[in-house]
């Protein structure tokens, strides 16, 4: 879909003040890295078809050029972060739980550097202009488990503890948050949607919900922290209630 | 009133606008190199004397008189291929728009998944992503409202129509209407497998507050007022020259004069710090 330059951005990552600019050079090496293999594919271009003879077909080739440095781009992002992100959960692994707001906490700790890993291809897939290879690509990479035949391209998906069923749609500019900051405590909790699953445009699914099969979730509303939505039904509001037949 | 023969919708609830991916989504590819091969032919002479001017070879036979003044011409160039490229691309896939549009003219109502207007929906939208997505990365600020109007998007004089989503048909906006940030408005809902179609209308002088919904079958009359982080239910009627608020929308407030609330404001203060003091005098906190 052609959304508005607000909903361009890649999924929500908020990243601790104290802790950005120490922990740059993480975000940089992954973008440094990723240019790599785009640089390699250029070169080989070049000196493969600038000959005489070969003019016209390289000018020809161009469009098809753009198209997979493009995409190249966004895989080598991939690559790099999800190499480091297999280290990092080497020293840590995430878990689900509340834990306290700050730096000393490992869990909190560990979450903010796999957000400034994460960062850079979400961006990448994000801003990128064709609908191949978005947001539910790379989200899978990161361990999200996203069903077929769905829409969730333009809205906020965060990048772990999240499962996303079969042929599910999920609204424009909506955001599924599996974290939640409140004061000092800092909470981690997965979302589980099901299969055939509505969200409408605009929702906020807070961690820990669960959506069993069928159930809809109307435009504009938002669930609570825990909320279980029942089977086959529809759920409006803010929070969201279940409507019941008259 | 024109859509008599289309039966009222019963919604349970709003969903949203979106499409899935289709075959017909390669035509960006067909886009893509069509602005290429524009640029392409456009250009060739001149980076072929600038390629003279470096080397003193050239990759065309017939070679121009390379001179050296051409390197001004640089910058200019740069700026006006991101223009032409832009503009071919648009202009291109309007063509296409009208062709899809003749071959199964729009219609409101709803649609089973697979049937012949689900599919041409599909593709009108196919068509229209990547030139918005061009329009949106431009850095000038009223190209997107001028290819909204291209692709069948009725657009009056003086809107505001900066950033936000708009459904690339059935779509109404009259003149001096202002539409904020966030805002979506959709002419066409999806239910797992049906769509439902139906036309939008803004008047004239309106305003849309930012983070709404406007659903299928809206109609806001000239001057009605949309409040912010409200949405609206499919076929609902705002009157105008009233504010409408509401999850979805259900008040609605006169428009006032600046001076008049603030006369308002001014009064309700006054009362509360009068009781304020009177309590405290009296000896009775809270």
């Amino acid at each position: 879909m052609f959304q508005p330059a607000s909903l361009k951005g890649d999924s929500p990552t908020p990243i601790d003040e104290g802790f950005r600019n120490k922990y740059l050079f993480l975000y940089l090496i992954i973008i440094f890295l990723s240019f790599i293999p785009c640089i390699i594919f250029e070169y080989s271009y070049i000196t493969l078809l600038w000959n005489d003879g070969f003019f016209l077909i390289f000018f020809l080739l161009i469009p098809f050029n753009i198209l997979i440095l493009i995409h190249l781009l966004q895989l080598s992002a991939i690559l790099f972060s999800v190499l480091i992100l297999t280290i990092l959960n080497l020293f840590y692994n995430p878990v689900e739980g509340v834990f306290s707001r700050n730096l000393d906490d490992k869990n909190y700790l560990f979450w903010n550097l796999r957000n400034i890993v994460k960062k850079w291809p979400l961006f990448t897939s994000a801003s990128n202009p064709f609908p191949w290879l978005k947001n539910r690509f790379v989200l899978r990479f990161f361990g999200v488990k996203i069903g077929k035949k769905g829409i969730c391209d333009n809205s906020w998906i965060s990048s772990e503890f999240v499962n996303v069923g079969k042929n599910v749609i999920i609204g424009m500019g909506s955001t599924l948050l599996s974290f939640g900051i409140e004061q000092d405590k800092f909470i981690l909790k997965k979302i589980i949607i099901d299969d055939d699953v509505l969200i409408g445009a605009k929702c906020i699914v807070m961690p820990g919900t669960h959506i069993n099969q069928k159930a809809k979730l109307s435009a504009h509303s938002y669930t609570n922290i825990d909320d279980i939505l029942l089977e086959d039904s529809i759920y409006i509001g803010h929070p969201a209630k279940l409507k019941k037949d008259k | 009133m024109q859509n008599t023969d289309i039966p009222q919708f019963k919604v349970d609830y709003i969903s949203t606008s979106g499409v899935y991916k289709t075959p017909f989504t390669f035509i960006l590819i067909i886009q893509l190199y069509f602005g290429c091969l524009v640029l392409l032919a456009l250009n060739l002479w001149y980076y072929n004397d600038l390629y003279f001017l470096l080397t003193h070879e050239s990759f065309l036979s017939n070679v121009l008189v390379g001179q050296f003044w051409e390197w001004i011409l640089l910058p200019m160039n740069i700026y006006g291929n991101i223009l032409l490229f832009a503009f071919s691309i648009i202009l291109f896939s309007a063509g296409v728009f009208k062709i899809l549009n003749k071959l199964c003219p729009p219609k409101e109502g709803v649609f089973l998944r697979g049937s012949k207007e689900w599919k041409y929906t599909h593709r009108r939208f196919w068509t229209i992503y990547f030139p918005i997505w061009l329009a949106r990365a431009l850095p000038l600020p009223w190209i997107d409202i001028i290819v909204y109007r291209l692709f069948g998007v009725r657009i009056g004089k003086n809107v505001v129509a900066y950033e936000g989503y708009i459904d690339p048909q059935f779509v109404e906006i009259g003149h001096f209407t202002m539409t904020s940030l966030h805002i979506c408005i959709f002419s066409h809902l999806i239910y797992q497998d049906k769509i439902i179609i139906k036309k939008v209308k803004i008047g004239k002088t309106c305003i849309v507050g930012p983070q709404t919904i406007i659903s299928p079958g809206t109609i806001l009359e000239d001057g009605a007022i949309l409040g912010a982080n409200s949405y609206t239910w499919v076929d609902q009627h705002l009157k105008g020259d009233l504010i409408h608020v509401g999850t979805p929308v259900s008040m609605t407030f006169p428009i006032q004069s600046i001076e008049e609330s603030q006369q308002k404001a001014d009064r309700v203060k006054g009362t509360s710090i009068e009781n304020d003091v009177k309590n405290i005098k009296e000896g009775k906190n809270d």
